[in-house]
């Protein structure tokens, strides 16, 4: 009964308006927008074969202080450098922050962008800015990185294309990450904590008494109830036909012992799991590496607690009040993004796998009343590494105080266009709309060139 | 300078004054100098500000010829004045070059600080035409905008040159900084356009299909068709046949009542000859406890009522008022009044608890303008809107009118509190939002309730009427609901219009207005879409189908099995969507409940997820229930109902209708085995089949 090959060839042959009266209803008759999508089948043009290369994005979700991560001002006033100190790193002539240690020793595999800036100061709208490299637009619902890369990937395997740890919850949540494109590129967040002992995906198993071959009635069930809705003539053989890909999707994923491994991490040694970090960061960053091992081609590690308005020194540093060891949000991530790069340069795969951090926006130039700082797009950084970025290097700059641009501007537009290519498609690749309508996979992004090797 | 650019200066000075207001502001905001993202921003740029888009041309003239010692300009050599040489970039200029040194914004600009730079204040703008507009295209046809200022003193001036325009979607319309539009796709579009402080949509349509069809003979029942035939009309688009009887009930009962028919409601439904049983069916729909309980959740999650768990009876106090205004059908206007001008003990008088929902002054502006306006205001907190009109005036302005709140288990007003604006340092002045500054000392809110429920409000009637509107047709005349305003059109503007003036002289009946709607022949369409009608998605041409919400969904999966959901302490057999304060349920989140922290207005269902699928495939919710003793299917096998009974009986409670001979001979075929051990688990296998289907999970 698990036959993904045939649905594969199904959707690689069959064109739009085949679908139309072969569904008898289409995608586009269903209407509301995120909802309920059927499989759009993914056209042999819409494709790309130029890569393999995954991408892990660490998403630090409520927007990260540039100020205290990648650009500090140790000769800027007290109100603005903030409470850390710059250290050196192996690039000569760059500093990061203090907090950022062991990211400072493989600062050589890392670029980093200082001049990044986009008008958008709100979670939301930046966040959609940031994940898709479009600023939101009421007449069209822009797909999100994972989203665009699950569409175009080539191989549908056993697990999401598009996957969230723990959750994709960002910017407030509004989101469902996967715009116009169909409902299975939409990201799967596995729903548990990787740093708690007892973390598995959720409904992963199988409920009790329930054997596998009655997950196959089932599903052809299910099958004949969608077909009989859509005023299929005839049943018979096309009753087999999957309809529901998210179905489909979750069947899979149930009946495949490999899935499950994958997501074990009780099977890590205790070492590696301790490098990265045991807070929800590094284990989230370590399940992502697993997971890129096994070909899924995006992961987002959703860390949130980045929108510090007020108590950044113990947010950002301790964790807690009066931490012994630092286990705040800036350490947290040193520990996950240092650990993460070097298991995939040891692994090999560091060429192949894009890594991204970054959040909606930066904070604000001075410190406010409440010792935190408010929402700052004008001018932010973001830290790339592997998958063929050029390490060692800093793009672009802000000016003395850390409030815009100095020099090389980027905007989320261009560092979109720029993952695209890193990731092996094309930016002016077309994608379609429910209602059929093309829309580029990046619009006005220019390639940023020096960042790619 | 050049020969022309002094020619220019020759020629102007027999010409009028230059008028500061009406005439520099907007080339400034036409180069984009005053926009957010440049000296338009709340800190300014490079130590100049301007307010944005020319909002306040008193802070702007006094910002140009006062502040930096008057350094911007240079009266006595004009074309040498910051001012001029800074955006002509003929001095280094971070925004580079934004018009011409020897073009004609410069030369005006020059001209202005010849004749002494000074504010006349000669003329205000009166009003604004341009032409054309709901123009019906081609495609790649190219149209060229005008538009016409009339000032007060009676002067008119081609402003085409000076206008803003945006277009709402560059992919399909495009649009030059002179107003030439060209049209890159079919469909319906828009471009804004921007004069001084004046803000219009114009309609571009470009029809989907070649040919014009004959909707002469198109369903009709009232005047909402007038408008959505229109529109169908210069889009040619079909619609799709109207939908049969048991689809309309399932309909209308989920949309009044958040719950499936029962099953002898609907054999009774189906039999029923009267011509007029549709009406008739949402006339008793509206009048049935059923429609007090469901809105009065609806109406919760509008509100954002959240389990409060220490703080029990103010909840309930709030839902139970609610619930009250609901079953009395009082007025929109009077409910938003009373929530307003509330106060007292929490705990009593439910809408003292509309002051609870969010945190402070300042929470309850933007919670109160996404509510009772349906405009975001937040953005004005850091500076002003840079989409729309709202200024920090307008946003710290309504926060000071809640500012003497006192929040707690008593809610009352005092007479102290405040808001600081945080860019004068001082106290806010309270404000109506774009309107008027309140004298000091004196409960604002009064005046507030006064003008937001006048008749001629232009936010409202109007937010509440279009998420009506989207509740019963599954997208809203203006998407997103709580994103009101004019640089965001309606799809259909007039219909919007008529809609909102319909409820206002109807004594703002939710009731009233809902049942215009429904009895309109727009809602009764079919959700099969035809072939040249399935790229629609917003003029109505079908219905489109919407995820059943979290709490319905619950419902009607404990409904068609049999077997209730145990929600926290609370009694078997309560339904999610009587959950006053939803305690941790498992089985809501993974249907995607709104937690109410936020508005609920973008948040839907989540069923079709891998998450949920998952869920629905391993988890307790479906497999719990389906072998259940004392669910629906083990009840009918010990009644001893047939194989074929079994069908239909799980047929119409979960679709309201029979099976077709098609499908029952196929259902009889699967699930007709002798072997009792055997068909006991495909009977479940086929409950779970259903309880999965699109036609189930839909209301469709």
């Amino acid at each position: 009964m698990l036959n993904t090959p045939r649905i594969n060839r199904r959707c690689d042959g069959v064109t739009r308006r085949d679908f139309v009266s072969v569904g008898g209803l289409t995608a586009l008759g269903l209407g509301v927008a995120d909802r309920f999508r059927l499989q759009t089948p993914v056209a042999a043009s819409e494709r790309s074969t130029r890569s393999h290369r995954s991408c892990i994005l660490i998403w630090l979700d409520g927007g990260p202080s540039h100020l205290e991560t990648f650009d500090l001002k140790p000769d800027a006033p007290a109100e603005v450098r903030g409470p850390f100190q710059p250290i050196s790193t192996a690039v000569a002539g760059t500093q990061i922050c203090e907090l950022l240690p062991l990211t400072a020793q493989l600062l050589d595999r890392v670029a980093i962008v200082r001049s990044m800036t986009s008008p958008l100061g709100e979670h939301n709208f930046g966040a959609q800015y940031l994940l898709s490299g479009y600023k939101p637009s009421p007449v069209i619902d822009y797909p999100s990185f994972g989203s665009v890369v699950a569409h175009l990937h080539n191989e549908r395997g056993i697990l999401p294309n598009n996957v969230a740890i723990p959750t994709f919850r960002v910017g407030g949540g509004r989101q469902s990450g996967q715009g116009f494109l169909p409902e299975q590129t939409r990201p799967f967040s596995v729903g548990g904590d990787p740093a708690k002992p007892d973390f598995q995906v959720r409904d992963l198993d199988l409920y009790a008494d329930v054997a596998t071959s009655r997950l196959d009635r089932r599903r052809s069930f299910l099958n004949a109830f969608d077909q009989f809705h859509r005023g299929a003539e005839q049943l018979g053989e096309a009753s087999e036909t999957p309809t529901d890909p998210a179905f489909e999707q979750a069947y899979r994923l149930v009946t495949s012992p490999d899935a499950k491994q994958a997501f074990d991490l009780t099977s890590e040694p205790a070492e590696v799991r301790k490098r990265y970090g045991t807070r929800t960061i590094g284990q989230s960053c370590l399940l992502a590496r697993r997971l890129v091992e096994r070909g899924v081609p995006f992961v987002t590690v959703n860390n949130p607690g980045w929108d510090t308005h007020q108590g950044a020194y113990t947010r950002l540093k301790e964790g807690y009040t009066g931490a012994k060891v630092p286990v705040g949000l800036i350490p947290s991530l040193d520990m996950a993004f240092s650990a993460l790069v070097e298991d995939l340069e040891q692994r090999g795969l560091l060429d192949e796998t894009l890594i991204v951090v970054m959040g909606e926006f930066g904070r604000t130039p001075k410190l406010n009343v409440s010792g935190g700082r408010d929402h700052w797009p004008r001018v932010f950084s973001v830290a790339m590494a592997g998958g063929g970025v050029t390490g060692g290097q800093v793009i672009g700059s802000s000016d003395s105080v850390g409030e815009g641009p100095k020099d090389r501007p980027v905007t989320p537009s261009d560092l979109a266009c720029t993952i695209y290519d890193l990731l092996g498609i094309d930016p002016q690749h077309m994608l379609h709309t429910p209602g059929g309508r093309p829309i580029q996979v990046n619009r006005d992004g220019q390639l940023i060139r020096e960042l790619i090797s | 300078m050049n020969v022309f650019a002094a020619l220019m200066m020759v020629l102007a000075a027999e010409a009028a004054p230059v008028d500061f207001d009406t005439e520099i502001v907007p080339i400034l905001t036409k180069a984009g100098c005053n926009a957010a993202s440049c000296h338009g921003s709340a800190a300014g740029r490079g130590g100049f500000k301007l307010s944005l888009f020319g909002g306040d041309p008193a802070w702007d003239y006094d910002e140009i010829v006062h502040r930096l010692e008057g350094r911007r300009i240079n009266p006595a050599s004009a074309e040498t004045s910051l001012v001029v040489t800074k955006p002509t970039e003929q001095i280094a200029h971070e925004g580079g070059t934004r018009f011409e040194y020897d073009g004609s914004d410069a030369a005006t600009l020059t001209r202005w600080i010849t004749d002494g730079a000074v504010r006349s204040q000669a003329r205000g703008l009166s009003r604004v035409a341009i032409t054309p507009n709901n123009s019906l295209v081609s495609l790649n046809d190219e149209l060229q905008l005008k538009v016409l200022a009339t000032f007060d003193d009676g002067t008119r001036q081609d402003a085409t040159n000076l206008s803003v325009y945006v277009s709402s979607d560059a992919a399909a319309l495009d649009v030059t900084d002179s107003g030439k539009m060209k049209i890159v796709r079919r469909g319906r579009h828009h471009v804004v356009v921007r004069f001084l402080t004046d803000v219009q949509t114009v309609i571009v349509t470009a029809p989907l299909a070649d040919t014009r069809v004959d909707l002469s003979t198109a369903p009709h029942c009232n005047w909402i068709d007038d408008k959505v035939i229109t529109t169908l009309d210069a889009l040619h688009l079909t619609p799709s046949p109207q939908a049969d009887d048991a689809t309309l009930l399932r309909r209308a009962s989920l949309h009044l009542t958040g719950r499936l028919p029962d099953a002898d409601t609907v054999r009774a439904y189906l039999a029923d000859k009267d011509s007029s049983k549709f009406t008739k069916l949402i006339d008793d729909l509206l009048d049935s406890s059923e429609f007090v309980e469901y809105w009065t959740y609806q109406l919760s999650k509008l509100l954002r009522i959240r389990p409060q768990p220490t703080n029990l009876p103010a909840t309930k106090a709030f839902y139970a008022w609610v619930q009250q205004q609901v079953e009395g059908n009082v007025g929109w206007d009077q409910f938003a009044t009373s929530l307003l001008l509330a106060e007292g003990d929490t705990h009593e008088y439910g809408p003292a608890n509309f002051y609870l929902v969010a945190g402070d002054a300042r929470a309850q502006a933007e919670y109160t303008s996404e509510l009772l306006m349906g405009v975001r205001l937040s953005c004005a907190n850091c500076h002003n809107h840079p989409l729309d009109r709202w200024t920090q005036y307008d946003y710290h302005g309504l926060a000071a009118i809640f500012a003497r709140i006192e929040r707690g288990r008593q809610v009352r007003l005092t007479s102290h509190g405040e808001v600081i604006h945080p860019v004068t340092g001082e106290a806010a002045i309270a404000r109506i939002p774009g309107e008027r500054f309140l004298a000091e000392g004196v409960d604002g809110r009064e005046a507030l309730a006064q003008w937001l429920t006048s008749d001629s409000n232009p936010y409202f009637a109007r937010a509440i009427v279009n998420r009506i509107w989207k509740s019963l047709m599954g997208r809203g005349l203006v998407e997103p609901t709580d994103d009101l305003r004019a640089t965001n059109p309606a799809t259909h503007p007039e219909l919007l219009n008529q809609l909102t003036s319909d409820f206002v002289s109807n004594g703002y009946s939710l009731r009233h207005t809902m049942r215009t709607i429904m009895t309109s022949a727009a809602y009764a369409r079919s959700s099969r879409t035809t072939a040249e009608n399935e790229g629609d998605l917003q003029f109505y041409s079908h219905a489109l189908p919407v995820g059943l919400e979290a709490e319905v969904l619950a419902d009607a999966i404990a409904d068609v099995t049999g077997i209730a959901e145990l929600y926290g302490n609370e009694p078997l057999g309560t339904r999610a969507i009587n959950l006053f304060t939803p305690p941790e349920s498992e089985t809501l989140e993974v249907l995607g409940r709104c937690d109410r922290s936020d508005s609920c207005e973008t948040s839907g269902s989540s069923t079709v997820g891998l998450t949920a699928k998952l869920h629905l495939l391993n988890g307790p919710l479906l497999n719990r229930r389906l072998g259940d003793e004392q669910g629906r299917l083990a009840r009918l096998h010990r009644s001893g109902a047939s194989t074929a009974e079994i069908i239909e009986e799980f047929y119409f409670v979960a679709f309201s209708r029979p099976p077709t001979d098609k499908e029952r001979s196929y259902w009889l075929l699967q699930l007709e085995v002798g072997d009792p051990n055997v068909q006991q688990p495909a009977l479940e296998d086929f409950v779970w089949g259903l309880l999965n289907s699109q036609e189930f999970l839909t209301n469709h």
